[in-house]
């Protein structure tokens, strides 16, 4: 009863900690032993897919509870290249939740991607490495890494490509994915912008002969701004989410590293 | 328990009067007058503090009472009497109006509920009437936008105007804002009024305001025939500690408090200072 | 998912415009994740531009929309004028405070013009009746998140009517879409100094 009103949210979430205190109203010598590995450090994440390119997206605060721990924690990583700088990495992985687990999910990834390369003599395509992580993920199905993944990169065609996952490995190919603290906020937004969702050519009817609007790939400078303005809206609504927004651009020259700055507050 | 076995003491004669509410009555027309006017712009309650011993401090006496800081009132009859009723009335504004809708009530409906409280006294086992006739006078922000003047020229068109103009509710006056001047007996019945008197004098002094009363009369004006009435009907001497005024007028912002808080009105209900009513006194 | 708030489900968002507020709800009633109706109201009209929106308990959202209705007939026979916005709202937070230790289980938000300026007024309520006044939009319901996603990116100030429409509309339906237990169709009013328009949006029927 006292944690439900306590004042520190350490007390109320899973947080990672080991417990053996003696059990109260138990047998002389009883101990519960309790083992809660997970914590949820915050933040959001952001992909779209465009016709050449690619933009993987995630603010950079990692928080526990109500207190900010770090105001520049990066979620966002070049993932496979040849070196420990990633200049010639064609893959961005993006991770959100439990952020032990991100990085340990991230090199693992990483290692991968670069046996591959020495392996093949070539880059992994993001389809075979979204392959790849699905697996990785499945394997620890019973103590899973607590974290939503989304891949982005360009496929065999020179076309955006973005793979989302749930922390066991249910994935899909997606236009576009908003995953982490901030998701309910931003993916209506996207659904409405990107995929112009609910949107109607203007005079075309009523009812079933209504006529969508037609989707066309979005610009890089279009989703560059639509990215901002999701993340000004998660910030001033989600306590969790602020302080940066790194930004990864994946095109065909390589990949853009941005940082923007977000509210602090 | 002690209701079970109490009943109304005010019941019918076999005439059909009340006589009980009748004594009430008596009681008031032998209170001190009290009268009010209500002009464009306000309105001014007045009235003589009679003491009956030279030794009594005339001011720690109050006859005028503010009830809201936009409703006031003043009695003749039994003091005892209406100092319960102001006590109801200020408490009844909050708990019945304040404490629901964070406004203070209108002005008929404060008459309406102190009315209500009176009548109650007339109905109930154990109990009296109250010995108090009361002026209540307020000020109501308007509801409707405030209509445009019309000048003569227009007056056709506005005539005509009228005959399509649907009435916005059956009292114009709430609507529309402004003064209001209430009075309320011992029966629990109540009166508006433009300008009335209560008490010993009360038939003096609205001869003497019938004569005196004028449509479109501003407040300093109705300051003046207010002390020109008492004048006539007044038993002792007239001067800034004998005499009670109160006054509806615009927010005194003074009487506030505090200073640059945005969107805070002062009281449109004050007393005047002994004074204030000597400076008046002096101009009559 | 046993909240009291999100048994029925639903959502409603009330705007800002330029002299005009926009109210909007959607039209599901369910029972967890059964659909029991597509045509379940959540806004209610208690003058000529009072307007009150409630998400939460479904038999609550009926309890309260009659208990106000009572109450705001009981206040224009006695006071023989039309409530305000404001008053009304006030009157709504002291009528839930009232419940403070047994509340009803809605989350009301309220939207008009005031009659003498025709000054735009919106705000919100917590179950126990502390206002929430707010400048630019509030939202309530199941699909609360989303809409607040929806509203702080589509938002704007000084939005016509047609433009608010536009606005609130697309914000209610893409943030429904994105929420299991609201959608089904909406009612959006839009409320000008002499005028209230009234629209329904059919929205996806899943």
């Amino acid at each position: 009863m006292a944690a439900m009103f306590s004042q520190n949210p350490l007390m109320n979430g899973p947080n990672y900690s080991f417990n053996d205190a003696p059990k109260v109203n138990a047998p002389e010598g009883a101990r519960q032993h309790r083992f809660d590995p997970y914590t949820d450090n915050g933040g959001s994440t952001l992909a779209i897919a465009g016709a050449d390119f690619t933009i993987m997206a995630g603010d950079t605060r990692h928080t526990s509870g109500y207190s900010i721990n770090s105001r520049y924690y990066p979620k966002v990583f070049k993932i496979g290249g040849t070196t420990a700088d990633q200049h010639d990495a064609n893959l961005v992985l993006s991770v959100v939740g439990f952020a032990a687990d991100g990085e340990a999910l991230k090199e693992r990834l990483d290692a991968i991607c670069k046996m591959y390369r020495y392996r093949h003599g070539k880059p992994m395509s993001v389809k075979a490495c979204a392959q790849r992580l699905s697996t990785i993920l499945y394997q620890k199905r019973f103590f899973p890494y607590y974290v939503y993944a989304i891949l982005g990169g360009l496929d065999e065609e020179g076309k955006g490509a973005v793979y989302s996952y749930d922390p066991v490995g249910s994935y899909e190919r997606e236009q576009c994915r908003a995953g982490g603290a901030a998701a309910s906020l931003i993916m209506p937004f996207l659904d409405n912008q990107v995929n112009f969702k609910n949107q109607y050519v203007p005079g075309s009817g009523e009812g079933h002969a209504l006529q969508e609007r037609e989707r066309k790939p979005l610009s890089r400078n279009e989703v560059e701004v639509l990215v901002k303005d999701a993340f000004d809206g998660a910030v001033e609504r989600h306590i969790e989410v602020g302080d940066g927004l790194q930004m990864m651009v994946i095109t065909k020259d390589g990949i853009e590293e941005i940082l923007l700055p977000l509210k602090k507050d | 328990m002690a209701d079970r076995y109490s009943f109304s003491l005010t019941t019918f004669s076999p005439s059909g009067k009340l006589v009980q509410i009748e004594y009430a009555l008596n009681a008031v027309n032998q209170g001190v007058t009290a009268l009010g006017i209500k002009a464009t712009n306000g309105i001014v309650l007045a009235t003589e503090k009679k003491s009956s011993s030279p030794l009594t401090d005339p001011s720690s006496l109050s006859k005028i009472s503010l009830v809201t800081p936009n409703i006031g009132m003043v009695y003749s009859g039994m003091g005892p009497d209406y100092r319960v009723l102001v006590d109801r009335a200020r408490k009844v504004s909050h708990t019945g109006y304040k404490r629901i809708y964070n406004e203070y009530p209108p002005t008929r409906i404060l008459v309406q509920d102190v009315a209500r409280v009176m009548q109650e006294a007339t109905q109930s086992g154990g109990v009296r009437p109250y010995g108090v006739s009361l002026l209540i006078a307020g000020w109501d922000e308007g509801i409707l936008p405030e209509e445009e003047e019309e000048d003569s020229t227009n007056e056709k068109t506005a005539q005509a105007e009228d005959e399509q103009k649907k009435p916005t509710g059956k009292t114009g006056g709430i609507l529309k804002g402004g003064p209001m001047l209430y009075q309320v007996d011992p029966s629990g019945s109540y009166f508006p009024w433009k300008a009335t008197a209560i008490g010993k004098s009360a038939t003096t002094a609205k001869t003497f305001l019938e004569k005196r009363y004028t449509e479109g009369l501003e407040l300093e004006d109705a300051v003046h025939i207010a002390l020109l009435t008492l004048k006539e009907t007044i038993e002792g001497e007239m001067n800034g500690e004998t005499i009670e005024i109160g006054i509806v007028g615009p927010p005194a912002d003074h009487l506030l408090g505090v200073e640059g808080v945005e969107g805070a009105k002062g009281p449109r209900f004050r007393k005047l200072t002994p004074q204030e009513i000597e400076d008046y006194l002096t101009n009559l | 998912m046993s909240s009291p708030f999100s048994i029925n489900g639903g959502a409603c968002v009330a705007m800002v415009g330029k002299d005009c507020v926009a109210i909007a709800c959607d039209l599901r009633l369910g029972l967890q994740a059964l659909t029991v109706s597509n045509n379940f109201p959540k806004i209610f009209q208690y003058g000529d531009n009072v307007f009150l929106g409630l998400t939460g308990l479904a038999t609550d959202v009926a309890t309260v929309s009659d208990l106000f209705r009572y109450k705001v007939n009981m206040y224009r026979l006695r006071e023989e004028r039309h409530i305000a916005p404001t008053t009304f709202a006030n009157l709504v937070s002291s009528s839930l405070y009232e419940r403070r230790f047994g509340p009803y289980f809605v989350s009301p938000v309220v939207a008009g013009l005031e009659a003498k300026t025709g000054k735009p007024f919106i705000c919100g309520f917590d179950s126990i009746g502390c206002i929430d006044f707010a400048k630019d939009f509030i939202v309530s319901g199941t699909a609360t998140e989303q809409l607040f996603g929806m509203c702080e990116s589509l938002w704007e100030p000084d939005l016509g009517p047609d433009e608010l429409f536009e606005t609130i509309s697309q914000a209610l339906l893409n943030a429904v879409d994105r929420d299991a237990l609201s959608g089904w169709g909406a009612h959006v009013y839009i409320i000008e100094k002499d005028k209230v328009t009234k629209r329904l949006l059919k929205g996806r029927q899943d």
